[in-house]
């Protein structure tokens, strides 16, 4: 597979309750992605968004989205109805053919107009689950009672999770939730469902992330430090909850097998850590070793925009090694309920 | 959302074949600023829109920005419009009666390009005349809901084109019709 490379991107805030409407707060996020990444608008070649219509209420709200990115003279585009993460898959299959060079791929959700505990059970099997409105609180506990159950995870350690993502958030401008939390004061919370107390849960964000694709040719023509996708991969597993063991990840590992994660030491992980037992989950099915630092933007604890929270991942990920000195870095981006679906890719620098 | 109460009349060991889930989704959405200034003017017997200070494009509703130039669009851009214009596009509705269908009868939703300096108000109501009578090129006029009763209740941030509640339709200022090359690139 031929080198693809991120040469820009650009994230809004994480915002409870966005003023703006979506085209609206995407509009300056993807100019800022171009502007990044030192290209003009033209030079795209293709461009792909994730966004889900059941979060703001409206059919083919995703086609308004499209007035963000300057669609005339006409584009070539395409949408994925998942989070941008599988988006930007697409474009990296789509520059694969060679006959591009760069794509725009983004993220784009709010979340709150809408009540997600309703919400997010229509993804669910129609018949047993969906009437039953297994939201993902409920789904997230099952999940994280079946680990503490087998003694892979303690209540402790979830809120240690949490503290920590809230402290390194707070070095994140576009964060939402932050700030220095005694972990003791955390588990004295009474719990939302049980064992996850709220802290445990992402907060309700509405939010944007664009990311810039080029080939290797047209990377090296105009960034100083691009970020290689060296591996992408995602796997996803059976729908039905209750035949699956919650306790492990397989899609993550297959991903992170195919991807490469174990070829060479990680410096740091951006994973999409939903709720604080994933983390356990997710460190586990990657082989990360445990000096890898785990989400040093805060995460998805911290700011969790739906449709673009997995991309933000590639993001932060690439932020890391652009910025922050890190040379390998991994992304993961998740869909479905309770870790069903796993998108898991190797960033490295030069 | 809520499923639906089993029914005591059904034998409880049939197989079942037939399962009713009714469900329903409610969004409360917040009026961004421009949408906002928008619904003011109307309430207050006025149509805004912008206009691109490139491209010289108007937008009604307003959006905030201009997507064939990708520039954002401020109060500055704000225009006042005229609340007469020409019928360029129309879809005649025939109603079938699903439920919470309301229409019973055939009706028009037209298109309607202001006089100048512009805009486009779609999906707009034709009052007075009958649905074979709607055409493409006819002259209309706005008749706006007397203004104590004007309500901005069900214009969303996506409702592009509403003035509903506002304008309560349009119609026929009996003036020739307009040919149709003068207008041939404002279809939509």
């Amino acid at each position: 597979m031929a080198d693809i490379a991120i040469i820009g991107y650009s994230q809004s805030p994480s915002w409870r309750e966005a003023e703006l409407t979506e085209p609206q707060f995407l509009f300056p996020v993807i100019s800022e992605a171009i502007d990044h990444a030192k290209i003009e608008r033209r030079e795209i070649g293709f461009t792909c968004a994730g966004s889900c219509d059941y979060l703001s209420g409206q059919t083919f709200a995703f086609v308004m989205n499209l007035e963000a990115v300057g669609a005339w003279p006409p584009i070539s585009e395409s949408h994925v109805e998942m989070d941008g993460a599988w988006a930007l898959y697409e474009a990296w299959v789509r520059l694969q053919a060679g006959d591009i060079d760069t794509a725009l791929v983004f993220g784009s959700g709010k979340s709150s107009p809408g009540n997600l505990s309703e919400i997010y059970p229509l993804q669910l099997d129609p018949y047993t689950l969906t009437p039953l409105g297994v939201d993902p609180a409920s789904m997230a506990a099952l999940q994280a009672r079946a680990l503490i159950d087998a003694g892979l995870v303690t209540e402790r350690e979830m809120a240690q999770v949490v503290a920590r993502n809230r402290r390194d958030a707070m070095n994140n401008p576009r964060a939402q939730v932050s700030g220095d939390f005694d972990e003791d004061a955390l588990l004295a919370e009474p719990y939302l469902t049980a064992p996850l107390r709220k802290h445990d849960l992402p907060p309700i964000s509405d939010g944007a992330c664009a990311v810039i694709l080029a080939t290797a040719d047209k990377a090296r023509a105009v960034c100083e430090r691009p970020v290689w996708i060296r591996g992408i991969d995602h796997r996803i597993e059976v729908h039905q909850p209750g035949m699956r063991d919650l306790t492990v990840s397989s899609s993550t590992q297959i991903a992170g097998k195919n991807a490469g994660v174990g070829n060479a030491p990680v410096d740091v992980a951006e994973l999409c850590v939903s709720f604080s037992h994933e983390e356990s989950v997710l460190r586990r099915a990657l082989g990360l070793a445990e000096n890898v630092k785990v989400n040093p933007s805060g995460g998805p604890l911290s700011a969790n925009p739906l449709m673009a929270v997995g991309i933000s991942r590639f993001a932060e990920a690439a932020r890391q090694i652009a910025e922050q000195g890190a040379h390998r870095a991994i992304a993961h981006a998740s869909s479905g309920q309770a870790l069903q679906q796993n998108m898991v890719a190797v960033l490295e620098g030069d | 959302m809520s499923a639906s109460l089993p029914d005591e009349t059904i034998d409880p060991n049939a197989p079942v074949a037939n399962m009713d889930y009714f469900m329903a989704l409610e969004f409360k959405e917040t009026i961004c600023p421009v949408v906002q200034r928008y619904t003011d003017g109307l309430l207050a017997g006025k149509i805004i829109g912008h206009r691109c200070s490139q491209c010289g494009l108007v937008y009604v509703p307003p959006r905030g920005y201009c997507p064939i130039d990708v520039l954002e669009t401020t109060e500055e851009d704000e225009v006042e419009l005229a609340d007469r214009g020409i019928v360029t596009n129309y879809t005649v509705v025939t109603p079938v009666q699903y439920y919470g269908q309301e229409a019973t009868e055939p009706f028009a939703k037209v298109s309607v390009l202001l006089d100048e300096p512009g805009g486009m108000l779609s999906l707009q109501d034709v009052l007075e005349v009958p649905v074979e009578q709607v055409r493409i090129g006819m002259r209309l006029e706005a008749v706006w809901v007397p203004e104590s009763d004007r309500t901005v209740e069900e214009i969303g941030n996506r409702s592009w084109g509403s003035a509903d509640g506002c304008i309560l339709g349009w119609r026929a200022t009996g003036e020739p019709d307009v040919p149709p090359d003068q207008f041939n690139d404002r279809v939509f």
